[in-house]
């Protein structure tokens, strides 16, 4: 009796044994096709001298790339969803949006009365700071810091910094709208519809990665989400 | 009555927009569930192949990236950063372009926009102290009456002791107002320190990649 029922137990320890060892198996093998897909649509863009970015969800960061090189890489500190989690693949950055994009200085010699310093010609007041020049430029720190990406596969990536103060009510309650109430029900009038809807919500700790991803991403920049 | 009716109307359209956010939450729930996407696994007779093309994808991945010294140069923050494959020689706070626009008055109404461009790039010329060929932007944004002589147009010391030009007219050259390196000032091109400059200019060979983003 007490044979079989060490044989028993051997047998049921060798089946899960070997259904371990398949679902491993299976798992490598879907981590292997995955990989060749990724490296698949990565070369593609790293053949031709254009930067390119790749987005990587699960590993919480996008990275600005040319030449299969990082050049620099932005962590994302918290993201949150809704919609239809096929986004992943290659894409195109269509366009992107802000309430308030930052706008060129233009100079247009001789038709004020006194013209405007040229930037190369400026001789900025002495400051104790060289950063604290208010100069004639369009620099990172005038980049927004919250702002949105549309995809051309339909997702659209809403872009910002963990505030450093608190926000406003009226803020914290568009917001909070927004993200609970209409974004849930655009979704299900999306899927009633048959129409794709993903949106995407990236926070990030540093105040300036946002504005330096706007400033890098350019419109109708190619890039891989992982 | 009539207040009764209003309040059951108000508490049945309560209810109905909670049953349809309801409905969308469970539409939710159930889309977040088949995160992340799962993968189809290669069939297994398949792995050598796609191992192996996995392995030549690899290859050619690094063999896209440059061999040697090159410059990488981030716009935004004003840094250039000397690489030698992956790690890096030397860091130096530049200049690079202001993103003005530039207008020009009257009838011929051109226009330039100073940016540094962004991209791939090569070394393709190294000069020891270098004359400004002043183009028709520089006497346009002074207010000045653009030169018929060539000779009108040069002026020396501008541009320091070295420049390495990269195509299309943009150097990475020195400058005299060292205290605004780190801020975007320039007309396009990429102002550099004294010592950071010698060094570049020593150290890049003419045909060393440069990457601007």
């Amino acid at each position: 009796m007490k044979a079989i029922k060490t044989t028993a137990a051997v047998a049921i320890l060798a089946v899960a044994g070997v259904a371990a060892l398949g679902w491993a198996a299976g798992t490598d093998r879907a981590a292997l096709a995955k990989k060749q897909e990724t490296l698949n649509a990565e070369y593609g863009l790293a053949k031709e001298a254009k930067f390119y970015f790749v987005f990587d969800v699960l590993g919480r960061k996008i990275e600005l790339r040319v030449r299969g090189m990082v050049l620099r890489t932005w962590p994302i500190e918290s993201m949150r969803f809704w919609g239809k989690p096929d986004f992943t693949g290659a894409v195109e950055l269509v366009k992107k949006t802000t309430l308030k994009a930052p706008e060129r200085i233009v100079i247009k010699p001789g038709e004020t009365e006194t013209p405007a310093p040229a930037p190369a010609a400026t001789t900025p007041a002495p400051a104790a700071n060289p950063a604290e020049f208010q100069l004639e430029a369009l620099e990172l720190k005038d980049m927004p810091t919250r702002f949105g990406l549309d995809l051309d596969n339909g997702l659209h990536i809403s872009i910002r910094a963990r505030t450093g103060g608190s926000p406003g009510m009226a803020s914290r309650l568009r917001d909070a709208w927004r993200w609970y109430i209409a974004l849930p029900l655009r979704d299900l009038t999306a899927s009633r519809r048959s129409q794709g809807f993903s949106e995407l919500e990236l926070v990030f700790a540093d105040g300036k990665d946002p504005q330096s991803i706007y400033w890098h991403l350019f419109d109708g920049i190619k890039g891989i989400i992982l | 009555m009539i207040k009764r009716l209003l309040i059951a109307a108000a508490a049945l359209a309560y209810l109905g927009f909670l049953a349809v956010l309801g409905a969308s939450y469970f539409l939710g729930l159930k889309q977040a569930s088949v995160w992340p996407p799962p993968a189809k696994a290669v069939p297994e007779k398949d792995v050598p192949k796609v191992e192996k093309n996995v392995q030549q994808l690899e290859r050619r991945m690094t063999a896209l990236q440059p061999r040697g010294l090159y410059i990488v140069i981030d716009t935004a923050e004003n840094r250039l950063t000397l690489m030698n494959g992956d790690k890096p020689v030397r860091t130096a706070v530049v200049s690079c372009g202001s993103g003005v626009v530039l207008e020009e008055p009257g009838g011929k109404k051109r226009s330039w926009v100073f940016d540094t461009p962004r991209g791939e790039f090569t070394v393709k010329s190294k000069i020891t102290n270098p004359y400004w060929v002043k183009p028709d932007w520089a006497f346009i944004e002074e207010g000045e009456k653009i030169p018929k002589a060539m000779e009108d147009r040069i002026e020396a010391g501008t541009l320091g002791d070295y420049a390495l030009g990269f195509g299309q007219g943009y150097f990475i050259h020195g400058t005299l107002y060292t205290r605004l390196l780190g801020r975007n000032v320039t007309h396009g091109c990429v102002r550099v320190g004294d010592d950071d400059l010698k060094y570049l200019y020593k150290a890049v060979p003419i045909g060393a990649k440069i990457y601007i983003y």
